[in-house]
């Protein structure tokens, strides 16, 4: 029986999917990140006696639970897109990971229900708070589980490894080469993401505020969620490094194509977004230490220092290595790949600038933690620190919408094919390699 | 308006075309759009507890 090329005019096929999943997961990342902030403040809350942390935590969960339509919703629209408009592409993947999809999709079961129990049961378990909290935790694990399966498909579509015996199915399919990394990367980014978009909720709400009580919990509310996205964006460099290195080593034409070819312009965006979320973060740090409970005029030299080097550092990370910038619209200054650009090159400079970068972060967080430790006058930020928060928010949402673009068009390379699976499986679902992965995970055990 | 799309796509070279810039701007635009009306709409529908 045929199988119809469907296409969606004007928009193309490609970027429906694009559009879909891009959206799908801005709310599947905050949502996993969101559940476990918000089960660490109620944890928080229930051994600091501290009110702020038990309101902050039942508001978000109540968010999450409504958000999660919207998630899911997309979610099931992608997978209708997929199977519609890439048929056979969508077969292979299947016949691979069919387990695989089948776990997620139980993950996913699990984590809808525990995070509706979580949000429902809040004042039936008022008295036994352990477990409640144990609750919120569960409904993270769940989101993670889903996420950790959704990433063996996403790392295998850009690194499948060649398969020539059963053996070697489990081992190249689902723990191909950056599927762990991809994990690390994803988790640690889900904190980050959500964090920040907290935070500039926050500084949203404190500025439209009139009451002095919900203008102290929006101070605390941007700084409690600030310290989650920026805490773990300094932890992005390295696990970052070590997927692109595992890119690198199974799929160079891939890692050329965005680390040096003709896409490489998309990582100086991606540079650029991380710049501004590091300077509007430690500028936001050094302007609360005023606010200390304990002033210390030390500590806020030191901030300050710290913001210098920040700036330093996030220059090193921008400079283009030459004047071939966006070859597709022709931006391109002087002899273009043959002008190099002083300070641009990779090694060392940009791994200067990114190890000085982390470095830095970790010793403004340290220092800013030092001073929470203490406390600090809520309510008397200032307006353009809560925009600094603001511009955090907008700035993580481009970062991930780019990182994501940069992933999935690493495997165009030259468009001569672009791939669906990387070396195997084409844009237009054709498969070009006799040794590509396409038998079940299954087939074969116990042989 | 589609074929017009078409032929603009089959005499590129496999680099940037018309078409290819426009879905790219276009796709973002869409992702930003939903992203935000959404996010919007649940914010809406839970604030008046």
């Amino acid at each position: 029986m045929p199988i119809g090329n469907l296409d969606v005019p004007i928009i193309g096929k490609n970027a429906v999917i694009g559009i879909l999943v891009q959206t799908h997961i801005l709310f599947a990342a905050f949502i996993i990140g969101a559940v476990l902030i918000a089960a660490t403040s109620e944890y928080l809350g229930m051994v600091t006696k501290q009110n702020n942390y038990e309101r902050f935590a039942r508001n978000l969960a109540r968010f999450v639970v409504l958000l999660f339509a919207s998630g899911a919703a997309l979610a099931i629209t992608f997978v209708l897109a997929l199977v519609t408009l890439f048929p056979v592409f969508f077969s292979i993947l299947q016949n691979i990971f069919f387990w695989v999809f089948l776990v997620e999709a139980f993950m996913f079961l699990g984590q809808i229900i525990i995070v509706y129990a979580w949000y429902n049961v809040w004042d039936k378990l008022a008295y036994r708070k352990s477990l409640h909290v144990v609750f919120g935790f569960i409904a993270g694990f769940f989101g993670l589980m889903a996420m950790t399966m959704i990433d063996a498909v996403a790392s295998f579509m850009l690194t499948p490894a060649e398969v020539t015996s059963q053996a070697d199915l489990v081992a190249r399919s689902f723990l191909n080469q950056t599927m762990v990394p991809l994990n690390m990367h994803r988790f640690v980014g889900n904190f980050s993401y959500a964090g920040f978009l907290i935070a500039g909720w926050a500084g949203w709400r404190y500025l439209r505020t009139t009451r002095e009580d919900d203008r102290e919990y929006y101070d605390w509310m941007g700084h409690f969620g600030l310290l989650w996205g920026f805490g773990f964006l300094i932890m992005q460099p390295v696990i970052g490094y070590g997927y692109l290195k595992g890119i690198r080593e199974s799929s160079p034409d891939s890692f050329n194509t965005i680390m040096l070819g003709d896409k490489s312009w998309v990582f100086n965006l991606l540079v650029i977004w991380i710049a501004v979320l590091s300077i509007a973060s430690t500028a936001y740090f050094v302007h609360k230490l005023r606010f200390a409970v304990k002033p210390s005029e030390t500590l806020r030299k030191l901030a300050v220092g710290a913001l210098g080097f920040t700036a330093l550092f996030t220059v090193l990370n921008i400079i283009p290595a030459n004047a071939d910038l966006v070859p597709q619209i022709g931006l391109v200054l002087g002899q273009g790949e043959d002008t190099t650009i002083p300070l641009g090159s990779m090694y060392p400079w940009k791994y200067i600038g990114l190890i000085g970068l982390m470095l830095v972060g970790f010793f403004i967080v340290a220092l800013y933690l030092k001073a929470s430790a203490n406390g600090f006058h809520w309510g008397r930020a200032s307006r353009w620190s809560q925009i600094a928060l603001m511009s955090c928010a907008f700035f993580v949402v481009l970062t991930m919408v780019t990182m994501g673009y940069t992933r999935e068009t690493a495997r165009r390379v030259d468009n001569n094919p672009g791939y669906l699976i990387h070396d195997c499986v084409t844009l237009d679902q054709k498969l070009v390699s006799k040794h590509c992965p396409t038998e079940p995970l299954t087939e074969g055990v116990g042989e | 308006m589609d074929l017009a799309l078409l032929l603009l796509q089959a005499g590129g070279d496999g680099g940037a075309t018309a078409v290819g810039l426009f879905r790219f701007f276009a796709g973002f635009l869409l992702v930003i759009t939903f992203f935000c009306s959404f996010l919007g709409f649940t914010y809406w529908i839970s604030k008046d507890e």
